[in-house]
């Protein structure tokens, strides 16, 4: 969860770079009076490095899938007060008085 | 059609179809569902800065976020360790879920890098 987190951050920290990049490469481009016709390649090669980044992030930060089979391995779970045949009453706990309706009060 | 049959059929009918159906676990299904939202639209606002930065116009940008998803199922297919039907019930779970959700997202952050960029 932490580490999958921090990878997001760093990508959107370099895609924000990359942003503030392609708006000075504007700004240039208007002093020199050319066109646009894309990114400067450091440019694209920053977008590229921040995809891998943000989709390993969200592949790593929002949890694991958990399996959807009852008889698999973690859904497996022993359920003791359904297990009605092991139940036993004849206990030294009935001597105690009910204090239910103490409860009550 | 299953509910009906199982309602008019006798008891012994019931009870081999109940054995048909697959079960589920809908608590982890859900976690599963949720998972998959949450990394679609993280991907899909991902995606609509970066063709905002790139300054895709229309049709490009649309293709860009197929590709986008396209990457992102594959992903997921990988975390799913490409054993779908231990996670989820069909593939359009994977593949199509929040899938319109994320585009309305994309549009919106998409819009936003390039007005940033490229206008102001």
């Amino acid at each position: 969860m932490g580490a999958g987190f921090l990878v997001g951050v760093i990508g959107v920290l370099i895609l924000s770079h990359a942003t503030y990049s392609t708006i000075q490469y504007r700004a240039l481009l208007k002093i020199t009076e050319e066109e646009f016709s894309g990114p400067p390649i450091d440019v694209v090669i920053e977008l590229i490095i921040s995809l891998v980044l943000c989709l390993w992030a969200a592949m790593a930060a929002p949890g694991k899938f958990k399996s959807i089979h009852p008889q698999s391995e973690e859904n497996r779970v022993i359920a003791l007060p359904a297990n009605l045949d092991f139940m036993i009453f004849n206990h030294r706990g009935k001597i105690f008085p009910l204090e239910t309706e103490l409860k009550l009060k | 059609m299953a509910g009906h049959d199982n309602i008019n059929g006798s008891t012994e009918k019931s009870s081999s179809s109940m054995d048909d159906l697959p079960t589920f676990n809908a608590e982890n299904m859900q976690n599963n569902m949720k998972v998959i939202l949450y990394s679609r639209t993280f991907m899909a606002i991902i995606g609509g800065v970066i063709a905002g930065i790139l300054g895709l116009t229309s049709l490009t940008g649309f293709i860009f976020y197929f590709l986008v998803m396209a990457i992102t199922s594959a992903a997921l297919t990988a975390k799913a360790k490409f054993s779908i039907h231990s996670y989820f019930d069909s593939w359009n779970r994977l593949v199509l879920d929040g899938f319109f959700g994320g585009l309305m997202s994309f549009v919106l952050f998409w819009t936003f890098a390039y007005d940033i960029v490229h206008i102001f």
